[in-house]
């Protein structure tokens, strides 16, 4: 059913999900609808446009040779790192391999901080140790940030695993791509 | 614990440093809920070596977990869970398997800490067996001691002794950095008298302090691990022919103890290095650039010998097989060659 939308930032609409097909998982528990608002939707809009004003700033000063090395860019996709962000709080472990700019950004590193780093700065979020495939934050569980290929899943593996153990089960998401 | 420890005489005990490096293991389990040993076979089988013998039915399944076999997940899976802060005990069989998993030890763990710039950290312990055991051939007998040493970020540590075992793995559970422990098959199997300070459940032995085993005035013999054993048995054979021969046992390859080892060339001005590894940009490499860049090597008598391994992949055949390693006998012509 979806509301007349106002200008007021209170109305919400809500949407039907469609079907995917599911594997080890009841197609009946999962939510059918998802509800939300225009204030919400536009803080993601927002959130997704600097994360691309971002990207394309750092292609700019990787073509002006002011970040060098490896540049693995993520204009296009920031659907995906905003809407797993949305699902997720900070006491969830997320784990990536090297195109890791804008899930450092939603988990806690300003652009300022995230640019610095690719252009080699003290003031970069690891002091220009890392680059642009090593971007963390432990206080918001991100761990990384991983240059090779693949390593990144039974690294993830061993997060789940110890949250597991510590019975501090919440959710641990491997980014593939 | 298990009853493992032979009691011989007050303030003495007998054990081996399969039990050694067991005790230690418990002891450190038992401690800290953080820490949990990882590998293949070492739950319910007891260990492939028996090395784990007992922890399983000690402490179950949440604490001793078994694997299947592949280095790349358990090791990338450790590394994850330390980074998360739990603390991992890793079991290679050997480490020759270690090398399906050398990408988790140098890439994700070794480096993590400098990435990001202290953000992360591994407190992580890669044990088992390194170098020859005894007729298992070319791709189960190499020494890794060189290509771990070599990397920024790790710690490398190897025992001889029961003494070194307990206080090593010990002081290696504790630290907050990735370790690489190696361990010697020949040697799980060798008995040492250990003062009772030894099975203490806080003993531990400083990382990166080497320990001379035996005084001497004429030659410094440098060494670690199995080779501490053949040094002693040729410094005891020199001792008869009036040579006097101190030997240092390494304890920690990485960081190495310059000190001690610039020290005693001080008092004896002649350098044997002794490893069961291939020589090409080894450890006796590295010891002998090491004195050459210090003051120590004004005080070298002759030029530094090194024994090790032949440079072959290792035979199977056992008269091939007891060519290619260092025995007694070869230390013994080094320490006579150093004296020319």
């Amino acid at each position: 059913m979806i509301f007349r939308i106002s200008r007021s930032c209170f109305s919400s609409i809500s949407v039907k999900l469609p079907s995917f097909k599911v594997h080890h998982l009841e197609l009946d528990q999962l939510p059918q609808t998802a509800t939300t608002t225009s204030a919400e939707l536009l803080a993601y809009y927002k959130s997704m446009q600097l994360q691309r004003r971002m990207e394309i700033a750092c292609d700019n000063l990787y073509k002006q040779r002011l970040i060098r090395g490896f540049l693995h860019l993520a204009d296009g996709q920031e659907s995906i790192y905003e809407g797993l962000h949305a699902g997720l709080t900070f006491d969830d472990c997320v784990i990536t391999a090297y195109r890791d700019h804008c899930i450092a950004l939603l988990r806690g590193d300003t652009p300022h901080q995230i640019i610095a780093e690719m252009m080699a700065k003290q003031t970069g979020s690891t002091k220009g140790k890392g680059g642009s495939m090593h971007y963390y934050k432990k206080a918001t569980n991100f761990y990384g940030g991983h240059g090779i290929v693949g390593a990144q899943i039974p690294l993830g593996t061993g997060l789940a695993f110890a949250q597991k153990v510590s019975q501090k089960a919440k959710c641990d998401f491997d980014h593939v791509w | 614990m298990l009853r493992i420890v032979h009691k011989l005489r007050s303030g003495f005990a007998k054990m081996t440093v399969r039990e050694a490096i067991n005790s230690a293991m418990a002891q450190e389990i038992e401690r800290d809920s953080n820490v949990f040993l990882i590998g293949e076979e070492v739950g319910q089988y007891q260990g492939a070596y028996k090395v784990s013998k007992g922890l399983y039915d000690r402490f179950g399944k949440s604490r001793i977990w078994d694997t299947p076999i592949t280095e790349a997940g358990f090791t990338g899976l450790s590394v994850g869970a330390a980074m998360y802060g739990l603390k991992p005990i890793v079991e290679f069989m050997t480490f020759n398997f270690a090398m399906q998993a050398i990408d988790h030890v140098i890439n994700s763990a070794a480096k993590l800490h400098y990435m990001s710039a202290g953000g992360l950290r591994t407190s992580i312990v890669f044990r088992g067996i390194n170098g020859a055991a005894a007729s298992v051939a070319a791709q189960h007998s190499q020494c890794f001691a060189a290509w771990y040493s070599q990397v920024p970020g790790l710690i490398v540590l190897s025992p001889y002794d029961c003494d070194d075992a307990r206080g090593l793995l010990k002081a290696a559970v504790r630290d907050p950095n990735p370790v690489v422990f190696l361990e010697n098959e020949i040697m799980y199997n060798e008995a040492f008298e250990v003062p009772d300070n030894v099975m203490d459940k806080d003993y531990v032995i400083p990382i990166g302090k080497a320990k001379i085993m035996r005084e001497g005035k004429d030659v410094t013999i440098v060494t670690f691990s199995k080779m501490v054993k053949f040094s002693l048995l040729a410094a005891a054979e020199l001792e008869r022919e009036g040579i006097s021969c101190e030997v240092i046992n390494l304890r920690t390859l990485k960081p190495l103890d310059r000190t001690t080892i610039i020290e005693s060339i001080k008092k004896t001005h002649r350098v044997v290095t002794v490893e069961e590894g291939w020589g090409q940009c080894g450890i006796g490499a590295e010891i002998c650039s090491v004195i050459n860049e210090t003051n120590a090597f004004f005080h070298l008598d002759a030029p530094i010998v090194r024994v090790t391994g032949a440079d072959i992949p290792t035979p199977y055949a056992f008269n091939l097989e007891e060519l290619s390693f260092p025995k007694a006998h070869n230390i013994v012509e080094a320490v006579k060659l150093v004296l020319k």
